[in-house]
């Protein structure tokens, strides 16, 4: 059991350092690892895995926890959850540090002032990407519409659209 | 005459701490309270110099008050109010994050800019902006990473270590329901409706906090410019993430290397 965890805990950290780019970039990497490597779970088990990874709030590699209890139990989805967190904690930490100690350097702050436009970039990117996938019928389109209205020009707080969104979806199905 | 001077500077000195701690009626004023505390006792120095000891005396005594009043509610802010009841407050916003995160990083990422920076205003575009560039740059799963980028700013490791651990609690218990459950009758709920919906929703979500942020950060063509190439790059190029914000960084450096301060 203790080797499982350790296992565990190495190959999400793995996966934690060194996978660029969020959800489903890391999915291959994880797939390949424990499920060709380590067989903690077969293949049907993982795709429902990233499935369930889908379907709950937060990032989707919260799958970890799933592939953690299958692997070893409760305590096995806490150490692959906590091993996946980690690197990029400390790494955000000491880059934000670093951010705010070199922030007077003119290099740095030019850099950080085109790549925040970029970022501006990415999100209308991802908001077609989302789109383009969850925008296939006349509900979804008015529902879309909806929120685009309620946020930008009533400000009202999106958890409250979210929250309606899924009452719609519960409420007519099909 | 000298003495005249002194009593005189006491007297303002004095009335400076009285002003300062009428002005902490908030209670975890703190702040304050040790300004009036260091003025009186400098009034209370000046007041010996003048020699006017039954003044000297009356202050005295009421130093000692704010001494013990200050010592206490520096040991109440620690153990009840500041302390808890404002951490359990930045629990929540991330614990109710972590609750509604559907829909990838851009999604928590428009959640976290509509509650920190257009209701609490403890954070500014730019902060959120930066937060993304290091969340797209830096490996690991963006998500996690702009959230702690988010606690990190509020509050240095121990504000990171808050809001990673609250954002992630929801989800995390939720997926251990769901693999118990799974492994008991191996189907996965179908919701697929309800998340059709959500997807919609967030949709919406993502695209207005864009026009938002465009609004917001426009101030010239050349901004113009590079917001159309990097969108341009990553839907018709399809280009890595990471390789479209390092490029438009570097463009940064070079556009932007003749102006004086960055705004």
């Amino acid at each position: 059991m203790i080797t499982t965890l350790l296992k565990l805990s190495w190959v999400f950290l793995k996966i934690g350092t060194f996978t660029f780019g969020g959800g489903f970039v890391i999915i291959p990497m994880v797939e390949n690892e424990v499920v060709n490597h380590y067989a903690w779970l077969t293949k049907t088990e993982f795709l429902d895995a990233v499935t369930l990874g889908q379907i709950t709030p937060g990032p989707i590699i919260i799958s970890a926890t799933f592939i953690g209890y299958k692997a070893c139990g409760i305590l096995g989805a806490i150490v692959a959850t906590a091993s996946v967190i980690l690197p990029s904690y400390i790494m955000i930490c000491l880059a934000t540090e670093a951010i705010e100690k070199f922030r007077e350097n003119k290099i740095l702050a030019n850099f950080l002032r085109g790549a925040r436009v970029a970022v501006i970039g990415m999100v209308f990117d991802a908001g077609v990407g989302i789109g383009r996938n969850s925008l296939v019928d006349v509900k979804t389109i008015l529902i879309a519409a909806a929120s685009i209205i309620c946020l930008f020009k009533y400000k009202v707080n999106p958890i409250w659209v979210l929250l309606g969104a899924g009452i719609v979806g519960l409420v007519c199905k099909g | 005459m000298e003495k005249e001077k002194l009593k005189e500077q006491a007297e303002r000195l004095y009335l400076q701490g009285l002003h300062a701690f009428a002005g902490s009626a908030n209670p975890a004023d703190t702040e304050s309270m040790k300004r009036a505390t260091a003025l009186w006792q400098q009034a209370w120095e000046l007041y010996l110099k003048a020699g006017d000891k039954d003044r000297a005396k009356e202050l005295k005594k009421s130093l000692a008050v704010l001494y013990k009043k200050e010592y206490l509610k520096s040991h109440k802010n620690k153990e009840e109010q500041g302390g808890i009841v404002e951490k359990f407050k930045d629990w929540f916003i991330f614990f109710k994050i972590g609750c509604f995160g559907f829909g990838g990083p851009m999604a928590v990422f428009t959640l976290l800019e509509n509650e920190l920076v257009h209701e609490k205003h403890i954070l500014t575009h730019r902060d959120f902006l930066e937060g993304a560039v290091l969340g797209d740059t830096l490996p690991g799963p963006v998500t996690m990473d702009i959230v702690t980028y988010t606690g990190y700013k509020l509050n240095k490791w121990r504000g990171a270590l808050t809001s990673t651990l609250a954002f992630i609690l929801p989800s995390f218990v939720i997926m251990l329901i769901l693999a118990m459950y799974y492994d008991k009758y191996s189907v996965t709920p179908k919701i697929a409706d309800v998340l059709k919906c959500l997807g919609a929703a967030v949709t919406g979500l993502i695209l207005s906090v864009a026009l938002n942020l465009t609004k917001s950060e426009m101030k010239g063509y050349r901004e113009l410019c590079i917001l159309i190439w990097a969108f341009a790059s990553s839907i018709i190029f399809k280009l890595d993430i990471v390789v479209i914000v390092g490029l438009c960084g570097l463009v940064g450096i070079v556009i932007y290397r003749d102006e004086p301060k960055n705004p």
